[in-house]
């Protein structure tokens, strides 16, 4: 437990590079609000969707900020630092290691959108009742969390490809797209949407606007669900990827780190 | 004998490929059949110019890399198959500036890794303690290693590669790059943990570290270990001989296959040292050669010339020298 809880926390303070007060607003909180408030103005301006639609479904996208490119750096910058070899040479198991460190950007990811949330609430002036915060906490949580071990399935993919930036950059710019936070989701071609359903976000988004717009634990549950099956499954395959990339880096030296 | 690292017929070739549309596929033999054993809590040294194959050994041994070939067992677990048990046992150490997390300060990587290895929680405070007092740190903890010299750097690697007090220590090119004082400080407290009854297998490129801190060297090169003895037997190897040390400047680089061919001599190797260049010239012990060797390198500025008995690593040099000339 200590390695999942301490060893986490230590492994997120080394290896996140936007710890930094200046780095942390810029790029978690202000970027993302500016994003939302400008889906916002272009949602009313062309009417496809109301205020409700663009700030919630923004500020649970927010989250895929710190959990994508966090999940990323939390592999990705063990090559960078040249530590990657210190930490397979450990005996304990890759699971708790490197699942483990979803848990802080989970929790970071948390904050960014619950403040990202609130604040465009505020600017744009949409109520959200307070009866509806414990659902719309619940909506964050588990994206967040679904969201960080999608991080993770692209860090662990760090392990074989040098190169692990360009696919977090280009998956983000796609959520953007295909999460049916900005684009409903059914006007989409039916084959982005079904790349869009595989994603996190998407489906606690919905499920998020809901809860907004007063629906309860029932109406929502079926796409919170969906949404936690998808993090699950996304949990499942980093760790497949990290065995299977380990054994690949012993058998064919992809691991130049050392 | 109940030995820490056995390694039989150890084998690795690296293949990459390179190009899309037509495909090519390179090899490269980088340890080519490596046999030693070494002894628990005995202090074996494996040197070799670059690309010998030492840290490619390591890989093997501490279970980074898998063997193409060959066996190899720490303190009788396999390296393939008991990974776990392996690691276990075993701490590993390279030289150079990265290696540790930068943001961190030094105990923070040291009780993150003490996690990682496995430490009890209960011991973690009193070993971290115990390892910044060993490798001079203490004090120094709570800052960032980011800001840390290459030599306060070094010392860390050792501390973090000693934390779960394993039987057998790699230490790969410990001392690169780290000044004179803190290189002295390092072979203490290498010599210390051999002392203690570590198993340390230690690469290096300074043969005055190797003569004094090794019970045992290897001298790998080619990917084959070419001499395997104690410091002295290796410098009999030597014997026989002697050494014409010439300080030059400019030496054209077909010179040194002119001396080669002179009568008596055995091996002719230029050093660069700084602005200077320093022709070592061995040569069988009854010819004299300086007149004949200075009179080759007509036209070069020469300094200071002496003539003096061979060391270990001379007997290194003509090791390595004989083998390029095998593989060549």
């Amino acid at each position: 437990m200590r390695l999942l809880g301490l060893g986490s926390v230590i492994a997120y303070r080394a290896l996140f590079n936007w710890t930094t007060p200046i780095v942390f607003v810029g790029s978690l909180l202000i970027g993302p609000l500016f994003q939302l408030i400008f889906f916002a103005y272009v949602g009313r301006e062309l009417a496809v969707g109301d205020d409700r639609f663009y700030i919630v479904g923004n500020a649970v996208l927010s989250v895929a900020w710190t959990c994508v490119f966090g999940g990323t750096m939390a592999i990705g910058n063990e090559r960078r630092f040249g530590t990657l070899g210190h930490v397979l040479l450990s005996p304990r198991s890759r699971t708790l290691i490197f699942l483990g460190r979803a848990t802080p950007y989970a929790a970071n990811g948390l904050l960014v959108a619950a403040v990202i949330l609130t604040v465009g609430a505020l600017l744009l002036g949409l109520h959200i009742p307070a009866s509806a915060i414990p659902l719309l906490a619940l909506c964050l949580a588990v994206s967040a969390v679904a969201c960080a071990f999608f991080g993770l399935t692209l860090g662990a993919l760090g392990l074989r490809f040098r190169d692990i930036w360009v696919i977090s950059n280009v998956t983000t710019a796609l959520m953007v797209l295909l999460t049916g936070v900005n684009v409903p989701f059914d006007q989409l071609p039916w084959f982005l949407r079904a790349i869009g359903a595989a994603l996190p976000v998407t489906h606690a988004a919905a499920a998020a606007r809901d809860a907004a717009g007063g629906a309860g634990l029932t109406g929502i549950a079926p796409n919170l669900l969906t949404e936690a099956g998808i993090g699950v499954a996304y949990a499942v395959l980093a760790a497949v990827l990290l065995r299977i990339f380990e054994a690949e880096s012993r058998r064919r030296a992809s691991l130049d780190t050392l | 004998m109940d030995y820490a690292i056995e390694a039989e017929g150890l084998r690795r070739t690296y293949r990459s490929r390179t190009g899309w549309l037509r495909p090519r596929t390179t090899e490269v033999h980088a340890v080519r059949g490596v046999d030693l054993t070494v002894g628990r809590g005995e202090l074996f040294g494996l040197l070799g110019p670059n690309g010998a194959g030492k840290t490619t050994t390591i890989k093997m041994l501490n279970t980074l890399l898998i063997p193409s070939a060959g066996t190899a067992r720490i303190c009788g677990f396999d390296v393939v198959k008991q990974t776990r048990e392996v690691r276990r046992r075993i701490g590993y150490v390279f030289g150079g500036d990265r290696g540790l997390y930068e943001r961190l300060t030094a105990l923070d990587n040291l009780r993150y890794f003490a996690e990682l290895y496995g430490v009890p929680a209960r011991d973690q405070k009193r070993r971290i303690a115990e390892l910044l007092e060993l490798v001079k740190l203490t004090g120094r903890e709570n800052e960032r290693v980011e800001g840390y010299s290459r030599g306060m750097r070094q010392r860390l690697h050792i501390a973090r590669g000693l934390l779960h007090e394993p039987e057998v220590i790699f230490l790969d090119e410990p001392s690169i790059g780290v000044d004179p004082v803190a290189a002295r400080d390092l072979r203490a407290t290498v010599a210390n943990l051999a002392a203690t009854g570590t198993t340390v297998l230690l690469t290096t490129h300074y043969m005055a570290e190797a003569d004094e801190l090794c019970d045992r060297i290897a001298v790998i090169s080619e990917g084959e270990i070419q001499a395997l003895g104690t410091p002295a037997e290796l410098r009999h190897r030597a014997d026989g001989r002697r050494v014409l040390e010439i300080e030059a400047y400019g030496v054209p680089t077909d010179a040194l296959e002119d001396l080669q061919k002179l009568p008596g001599v055995r091996e002719a190797a230029v050093e660069e040292r700084g602005q200077v260049q320093v022709v070592t010239v061995q040569s069988d012990a009854d010819a004299d050669v300086q007149a004949d060797v200075l009179r080759r390198l007509n036209g070069v500025r020469i300094g200071r010339v002496t003539s003096r008995e061979p060391t270990l690593e001379d007997a290194y040099v003509a090791i390595i020298a004989a083998a390029s000339r095998v593989a060549a």
